[in-house]
């Protein structure tokens, strides 16, 4: 049995429809594009940095945050990539599982270098035997970039009221499909593959949707897929979602990944600048 | 009623403000209602996936379109979802500016001076404003200060101190906490007091303290600080639970955390020999020490340092024992005591003689809560069903609680004596010297004329 997690919050703030629209009018054409290579970002940092996924998921959902309540100048001074490397430090610490501010840096510097597996960073994919000195941390570079990831992470705090709680769905959809009675691995291991997509959604869907709604979503899509009929009608009731709730959301993680595909069209052999 | 001091115009005004804050919050309530249908609308709108229409999609949107087909059922679409639970809204957005408040005083001219009571601009209410300690900068933000804000907010509870906002100054460094204002803390209030509270009022506040423990404790908080300067109490002889600077959640099985917490004075005694594994007992030590400070006006065990504080620990309760506390001898720090332990066999006795007003069914409760054995501690929530409080004396209404002037409020604070939260870095290792000494002093310890009581 998992160990009980510590951190049970039920719901999250959501966002409200002027910050929606602020953000769509302040965002630049690349906005889109931007958010989704951050999030792939911090999820591949978060992997590195061998931090369970409820940290990393925590980690976006903060970024997330920041981006939609914190003001245009605030975002300025400084890059996605440190806002990424800011939220994953301050996730990390906030967990049972803290990361050093050094291999936050090493990790950061590796994977936005010539060696890094991420396409975005390297469009022509990475190179087979690549060159460790492509992303040495020199002390003096360590010590400037360290300075920087605690400004940006207090800069991160106050866009974001200092609100750190995130409630996330995976032990909600694990007790839900129990509940329906269709456990099974392969069913578990799909819905917890939309979860993790559907945090790198540009919707934004952990502050439009509480985490009980994304979790009988994410069931919806997974089931479907996997060819398990839940036989009860409307049980998406049993668990206080809406039909409405739930066609947007199946909506939204049923078209993640032709998102993504067009996204890597787009970006066909283009890099995508974070720094 | 003589004994109540409130006049007459008293209760209307708290009529009236019950009236305007009920006003208030439905107003606030349409406006929520209000901004939750236009997020809505918004949220339909707003996000575009770009992407062409797949097999899911189709499924969502017919679905949306056509539920009686899709399911084959009849149901009515505008009775269907009326019955769900909807979670009520919060929102999130960043910090405002200090300077919505206008100071008024220092509330503790202590320690760091760190608290003050001030007046917001627009409304006039009061507040107290907490600055954050932000010395530990290797880390970058403070992660106490995070973790004081993250389970201060998840609080809601009557008596817990309400966190109303997160402010800052001009720069990074100055976050300031907005709490709601109350006119004491427990400990300033005994040390000006000529008597102890009275039995039935000791009662009603105790009731307080452990309800609030027991709602940190379900919800996996742990305090770690809990002493009188940390309890705040207003003229309505209300508690409120405050400094969460310590605060932290735990879980099951339990993490290794540092046992650099507790103020010495209130400090569980695994604590004192090392455990690296704790849990919520050593919040309910603390109550103990509470308890006993509320019977005596005086903090019951005043150590000088760790060694000192077990000493005086020991002198009170007796020394453990394999059969009162199976395992101690294994903690980090008994080590020290083994050769000086292992011819003593001092039963475990809490006199009565020190706590003069106390029943026996108080005296009990005293005993179960100072067990040094941290397993035979009661849980916050057992202690709230314990005897004591059903006895008479009942515990006092609130509302006939005494008022005193409220230093907070008027005039700058005296310097504590008491010590203060451990700060970080390394857990003091006990030597065995020092331990020899304290059981040389033992024998001359006064044992108290009263009954005793054993401790099972
Ligand atoms: N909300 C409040 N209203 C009135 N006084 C307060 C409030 N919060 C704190 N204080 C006063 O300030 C003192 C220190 O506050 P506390 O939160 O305990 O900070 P510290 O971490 O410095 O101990 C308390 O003992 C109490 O006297
Ligand atoms: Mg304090």
């Amino acid at each position: 049995m998992a160990p009980i997690s510590s951190v049970e919050y039920l719901s999250n703030p959501l966002v409200t429809s002027n910050q929606l629209l602020d953000l769509k009018n302040s965002e630049r054409d690349n906005g889109l594009s931007v958010r989704f290579a951050q999030a792939q970002l911090t999820s591949a940092a978060g992997i590195l940095l061998r931090l369970p996924q409820e940290v990393i998921a925590q980690a976006i959902v903060l970024l997330q945050r920041f981006w939609v309540s914190s003001r245009p100048e605030d975002r300025e001074g400084f890059s996605p990539k440190t806002f990424s490397a800011a939220t994953i430090y301050l996730a990390a610490k906030l967990s049972a599982t803290p990361v050093a501010p050094r291999s936050v840096v090493n990790v950061y510097a590796y994977l936005t270098s010539k060696a890094s597996p991420l396409l975005f960073v390297n469009p022509q994919g990475a190179p087979t035997d690549p060159d460790p000195a492509d992303y040495y941390v020199s002390e003096g570079t360590y010590e400037r970039e360290r300075q920087r990831l605690f400004v940006c992470e207090s800069v991160v705090l106050v866009g974001i009221g200092f609100d750190t709680r995130v409630a996330l769905p995976y032990s909600l959809a694990l007790t839900y499909i129990q509940v329906l009675g269709v456990s099974s691995a392969s069913l578990a291991r799909r819905v917890f593959e939309h979860l993790n997509a559907g945090l790198l959604s540009p919707q934004l869907l952990h502050l439009t949707h509480q985490p009980h709604a994304l979790a009988v979503a994410a069931i919806y899509v997974a089931a479907r897929e996997t060819g398990i009929k839940l036989v009860e009608q409307n049980w998406w009731e049993v668990f206080d979602v809406d039909r409405e709730d739930l066609g947007f959301l199946v909506l939204a993680y049923g078209s993640l990944a032709n998102f993504a595909e067009a996204e890597a069209k787009k970006w066909k052999g283009i890099a995508l600048s974070l720094d | 009623m003589a004994s109540n001091s409130k006049s007459k115009w008293a209760v209307d005004d708290e009529e009236e403000a019950a009236a305007v804050a009920l006003r208030k919050k439905e107003r606030d309530e349409r406006r929520r209602l209000k901004e939750e249908k236009a997020r809505q609308a918004a949220i339909a709108t707003a996000a575009t996936p770009s992407s062409p229409s797949n097999e899911n999609e189709r499924a969502a949107k017919r679905q949306k379109t056509s539920p009686e087909k899709e399911n084959g059922a009849s149901t009515s679409t505008s009775e269907e979802g009326a019955h769900l639970l909807h979670f009520p809204s919060r929102q999130f957005g960043p910090c405002g500016h200090v300077d919505q408040f206008e100071l008024l005083n220092n509330i503790e001219e202590g320690s760091y001076g760190l608290v003050s009571r001030a007046r917001t601009k627009g409304s006039g209410d009061i507040v107290a404003l907490k600055r954050l300690k932000m010395e530990h900068t290797n880390d970058g933000f403070p992660v106490t200060g995070l973790r004081e804000i993250q389970t201060l907010m998840a609080c809601r509870h009557a008596n817990v101190v309400k966190l109303l906002e997160v402010v800052m100054g001009t720069s990074l460094k100055d976050v300031y906490l907005v709490m709601e204002f109350l006119e004491h803390d427990l400990k300033t209030l005994l040390e000006d007091m000529a008597e102890p509270f009275l039995p039935s009022e000791t009662k009603t506040l105790m009731l307080q303290i452990v309800s609030a423990t027991e709602y940190l404790h379900s919800t996996w908080i742990m305090h770690r600080d809990l002493k009188t300067s940390n309890l705040l109490l207003n003229n309505r002889g209300e508690i409120r639970l405050a400094d969460f600077g310590m605060a932290r959640y735990t879980g099951n099985p339990r993490p290794k955390l540092t046992q650099l917490v507790v103020t010495l004075w209130y400090r569980a005694p695994e604590l004192l020999l090392g455990a690296e594994e704790y849990g919520f007992e050593i919040d309910v030590w603390s109550l103990g020490c509470i308890f006993a400070e509320l019977l005596t006006k005086e903090p019951v065990f005043q150590g000088k340092n760790e060694v000192d504080q077990l000493s005086k620990i020991f002198a009170l309760l007796g020394t453990p024992t394999n059969e009162t506390w199976p395992g101690f001898r294994s903690l980090p720090n008994a080590k020290a005591l083994h050769p000086v332990l292992s011819g003593s066999t001092s039963p475990p006795s809490l006199s009565a003689s020190k706590f003069p007003y106390i029943t026996n069914a108080g005296l009990r409760l005293l005993s179960s809560l100072l067990s040094m054995n941290p397993t035979a501690r009661p849980s916050a929530s057992e202690i709230l069903s314990h005897p004591y409080f059903k006895e008479d004396p009942r515990p006092k209404a609130k509302e006939m609680f005494p008022t005193f002037p409220s230093k907070a409020g008027q005039e700058k604070r005296r310097r504590r004596a008491t010590p203060q939260a451990p700060e970080r870095g390394d857990a003091p290792r006990l030597d065995e010297q020092e331990f020899a000494g304290i059981f040389a002093g033992r024998a001359d310890e006064e044992q108290g004329a009263g009954f005793s009581l054993r401790l099972g």
